[in-house]
């Protein structure tokens, strides 16, 4: 166990004669070099944390905070010298404002929708494939394919298939003698094709962390429960959904908050219309911001968005935590 | 019937039932693929043929637009943001994983809030940054917002990575004569690359997949893909073939890599909540 020459040998090594043998059997040996290696040890371990921290610092905390700071001045592109503290008018305006509360409305029902949707789904379709015939293992890598398409692929596959002019599907409708609709330019219509997009999107995910779980089951309960002569149904109603709960908990929450940031979908589909119809909050942000020029209202909307999003991630980590508690 | 073929025939049925399933799913992507292969004249054609004879036309009319740049912009940057996110991350990731820094709590706070975020919240600081210090509709400018969202998610794989590698064998190269960083280099680093072209095709993903940020960060010289196909849809008359052609050429590399990645894919978009 000697060193090598090409090695560059620490200086609190090249003092102690007995390196190796004082690593080898730590408390034989002298404790000061010891801790002076370990001082050594751990400044260089923080000059290698220091440079990420603070890329880190500069690209997330310090625009939140300019965020914040934006979202009270009555900040304007087109007016020169808008950008300037003015107190909590944004905000004051927001409470006002019916486009606002229409947004939240929008947004709540695309939430709940989806993540209803998802769960349903990708529980349903989990359980269907949890087995080991062979040839189903292999097409379930398939299924996951709608989650990881670019999000812009999916708004506009779904565009393609809900144009009129073009739709396969109102193709297939006529056939099935079902009515043919013009699903993005009717106002009801119109949220419903876009959370039909999302659920597409996105119930892999769930479908994924739900069968990882059904693998992971311990066997035992299953068993009682099929020597106590439990019919499927009651096994899985009775046995396997409470054991998933702690998953369907999480993903749902992941899925929620990310509902929230619903955004390409809405831009190709629909524009946030007909009219009103489809402006989800991160949307009506997004229009304020960029298609007009008021950026500190649009600020505003989204300190609140942000605010919304971090309580939920707070929520996220205690069910996190509790969850692997009782673990 | 006995029991055997009973079972068998069960097995059949549950096995198209699931092709069926399938099928469905991914009819839409699929469609959109064969959507990609046809004429305007066929795309408008109802009711639609399922065959037709493919045409690679609008692949060739895309290559001759400036379509070719976006993609070529898409590429750049995300490639360079996976590299400068691995260079910062990595390294971090591993100091917090053997230092014992007792941040655990707070690191995963950090991490969970930026992917939770929505984009628009790191999105208007920039805008109003970079149109300042002249950053808006360059490459550069989106290299650095990536990192709002790559870094902190390298952190957090790569610490788990590292915390699934036992410390003995660092331990042996410190008593070979390795220092800190050299035992990092040429010790650890090599049994993590598993792990690390995970990360990086994670990152490479999330940058290439982005909308957001390029749709309100670059104009013309800068674009990527993903917004330079929203510019054929125009008020008159989406251009189908284009839209199609393009959005088949961006989500190929996208779900070549991701099938490559499955196994950590719920690890990798549940980043802070759920332990590696």
């Amino acid at each position: 166990m000697t060193s090598s020459p090409d090695r560059p040998l620490t200086p609190e090594f090249a003092a102690s004669p007995s390196a190796a043998q004082m690593a080898g059997a730590p408390a034989a040996v002298a404790a000061r070099p010891r801790r002076a290696w370990a001082a050594t040890r751990r400044r260089v371990l923080l000059a290698l944390l220091l440079p990420a921290l603070t890329a880190l610092f500069a690209v997330t905390i310090l625009p939140s905070l300019f965020l914040v700071a934006t979202s009270f001045t009555p900040l304007d592109l087109t007016k020169p010298g808008s950008f300037r503290l003015e107190g909590a008018g944004n905000y004051r305006e927001l409470l006002r404002d019916d486009r606002f509360w229409n947004s939240v409305w929008v947004q709540t029902r695309l939430s709940f929708w989806t993540v209803l949707l998802q769960l349903l789904i990708g529980l349903g379709l989990a359980r269907l494939l949890h087995t080991r015939i062979r040839g189903v293992e292999a097409v379930r890598a398939a299924f996951i394919i709608p989650m990881v398409l670019p999000p812009v692929v999916v708004a506009l596959t779904w565009k393609i298939l809900f144009t009129p002019d073009v739709s396969v599907l109102n193709w297939l409708l006529g056939v099935a003698g079902m009515p043919q609709r013009a699903w993005l330019t009717d106002s009801t219509l119109a949220l419903w094709a876009i959370i039909v997009a999302d659920v597409w999107e996105w119930f892999p995910f769930v479908f994924l962390a739900v069968l990882a779980a059904l693998q992971m089951m311990p066997d035992e309960p299953l068993e009682a429960a099929a020597i106590d002569g439990a019919s499927r149904w009651q096994v899985f109603r009775h046995v396997e959904l409470p054991l998933l709960k702690p998953v369907l908990l999480v993903v749902g929450l992941f899925r929620l908050i990310d509902s929230m940031k619903a955004f390409p979908h809405i831009f190709i589909m629909t524009g946030g219309g007909p009219g009103v119809a489809t402006e989800a909050t991160n949307y009506f942000a997004y229009l304020q911001g960029f298609s007009y020029t008021f950026v500190g209202f649009s600020s505003a909307i989204t300190v609140v968005l942000l605010a919304a999003t971090f309580a939920l991630s707070l929520g996220i980590m205690r069910l996190v935590g509790r969850a692997t508690d009782v673990e | 019937m006995s029991s055997k073929r009973r079972r068998a025939l069960a097995r059949g049925l549950y096995l198209v039932a699931v092709g069926a399933v399938l099928l469905v799913v991914l009819f839409p992507v699929l469609w959109l693929v064969l959507f990609s292969l046809r004429t305007e004249v066929e795309s408008f054609r109802m009711p639609p043929r399922l065959f037709v004879v493919p045409t690679l036309q609008n692949y060739v009319d895309l290559w001759q637009s400036k379509f070719l740049r976006a993609f070529e912009n898409s590429a750049v940057t995300a490639s360079a943001t996976t590299v400068l996110s691995l260079l910062l991350g990595v390294p971090a990731a591993y100091a917090l994983s053997r230092a014992g820094f007792r941040s655990e709590r707070l690191l995963s706070l950090w991490v969970l809030a930026t992917r939770m975020a929505p984009p628009i919240a790191f999105g208007i600081p920039f805008f109003l940054i970079y149109k300042e210090i002249e950053l808006i509709d360059t490459r550069l400018g989106l290299v650095v917002i990536y990192l709002s969202f790559n870094l902190s998610l390298v952190i957090w794989m790569m610490r788990a990575f590292f915390d699934g590698l036992p410390r003995s064998l660092e331990e042996a190269a410190y008593i070979d004569g390795a220092g800190v960083l050299g035992a990092f280099v040429r010790v650890t680093l090599p049994l993590c690359a598993p792990g690390l072209a995970t990360t990086a095709i994670f990152c490479f993903l999330l940058s290439w997949n982005d909308f957001f940020y390029s749709l309100i960060l670059t104009r013309s010289d800068a674009l990527t893909a993903p917004v330079a196909i929203v510019n054929f849809m125009n008020y008159e008359s989406w251009e189908y073939g284009k839209i199609s052609a393009g959005a088949t050429l961006i989500m190929l590399p996208v779900v070549a890599f991701s099938l490559g990645v499955r196994r950590y894919l719920i690890r990798g978009l549940t980043a802070g909540a759920v332990k590696g």
